[in-house]
């Protein structure tokens, strides 16, 4: 299976550096959004996306919300999310799992973790 | 007794009452003049304040529109400096593929050599020769060397990729900061209010701010202790999934 991802960020700096983490990891085919309402139009516009990774914090629609969305919604809901942001304290953490995300790294985070979190979230799913 | 008598009793009664109420008076009066002092010297001071920290909620969103404006040039600066570290690594790939189509032809060059020493079996000299034009004009382990040095400016550029991480976390914790401010301007906002609030409500609805309505910034975001950060959401996860859920009590008493 190909992966595309859909790399959801308020800032463009974090989005670009998720996205070439995710070159380096060999995975080339990937989407940006700016917030989690923007992220929804494109999972709608594009049944091709079979992977989200989401900040959290971000203006219009947080990652917390759109994660409770993408799970609410019958066609997305088993999309692998894995959230990546500064939040690190423990009901921050539960939060997310409480809302069903799938993996969670911190920022600032190094191209090692985000692979075995990755790698995690597919050995899961597969 | 007659009334007259009794009239006169009761005004000396009511004129030892007035005594008594100048003699509290006097005792009185110098501390009213004191305390009518210190409100002359108050007044002007709390005017002072008032003026003061009406002057500073005045600044405030300027404040805040300068933190947003250091925000906004950092993120371009870092935006330029990605736009050059892309450059950079995608100079390096072209280095790279040219040094590899180099160590292909000179591996295609070796097959020739060897296919012409094979037609020259039977002249030493010339044998000898060839084995000897083959190592100077070897250049592989120099390439190779070359390549190593490639790997390491490429890797060090993306670790400078990554570093750039600080610039969204520090826009966070400005985005906090200027949250804080925001606070503390509509606290004394309303304390101005209550001393002068005609000429508050023309400062307050001339204020203009940026992004006031949302928070969308973590406060404690932080670049320092990555890992150990990374080791904590790990462990709580892993906590966290060994509690059962309800869910699964319940079934498992159903």
């Amino acid at each position: 299976m190909e992966l595309k991802f859909l790399v959801v960020d308020d800032s463009v700096t974090m989005r670009r550096i998720v996205n070439n983490s995710l070159k380096t990891l060999g995975y080339t085919n990937v989407v940006e959004a700016s917030d989690g309402k923007d992220a929804l139009s494109k999972l709608a516009a594009d049944s091709s996306i079979n992977f989200v990774i989401t900040d959290w914090n971000m203006p219009v629609m947080s990652g917390l919300e759109l994660s409770q969305a993408i799970r609410g919604d019958a066609k997305l809901g088993n999309m692998p999310i894995l959230m990546v942001t500064t939040r690190g304290v423990k009901e921050d953490i539960v939060q997310a799992l409480q809302a069903k995300v799938n993996n969670y790294v911190v920022k600032p985070f190094t191209p090692q973790v985000l692979k075995e979190k990755l790698d995690q979230v597919l050995a899961n799913i597969s | 007794m007659s009334i007259q008598t009794e009239n006169m009793k009761e005004i000396f009664g009511k004129i030892d009452d007035l005594k008594a109420v100048f003699k509290v008076g006097e005792r009185i009066l110098p501390i009213l003049t004191s305390l009518i002092d210190f409100m002359g010297e108050i007044i002007p001071l709390l005017e002072n304040i008032n003026t003061s920290i009406s002057d500073s909620t005045n600044q405030m969103p300027k404040v805040s529109n300068q933190i947003n404006n250091v925000t906004s040039a950092t993120e371009l600066a870092t935006t330029e400096i990605l736009d050059l570290v892309d450059e950079i690594s995608n100079e390096l790939n072209d280095i790279e593929q040219a040094i590899t189509k180099i160590l292909e032809l000179n591996q295609t060059r070796d097959d020739k050599f060897n296919e012409i020493i094979k037609h020259v079996e039977k002249n030493d000299k010339v044998i000898e020769l060839l084995n000897e034009y083959k190592t100077i004009s070897t250049y592989d382990d120099t390439f190779n060397i070359v390549r190593e040095v490639l790997a390491k400016i490429s890797n060090d550029a993306f670790k400078i990729t990554m570093s750039l991480q600080v610039q969204d976390i520090t826009s966070q914790q400005l985005s906090a900061v200027n949250h804080l401010i925001e606070s503390v301007n509509t606290r004394l906002t309303g304390l101005v209010k209550e001393i002068d609030s005609s000429d508050l409500k023309k400062e307050f609805g001339s204020m203009k701010w940026e992004d006031s309505e949302s928070t969308h910034f973590d406060g404690n975001a932080s670049y320092i202790d990555r890992e150990h950060k990374q080791q904590e959401v790990d462990q709580i996860i892993s906590d966290q999934k060994q509690v059962a859920s309800q869910e699964e009590i319940d079934k498992l008493f159903s």
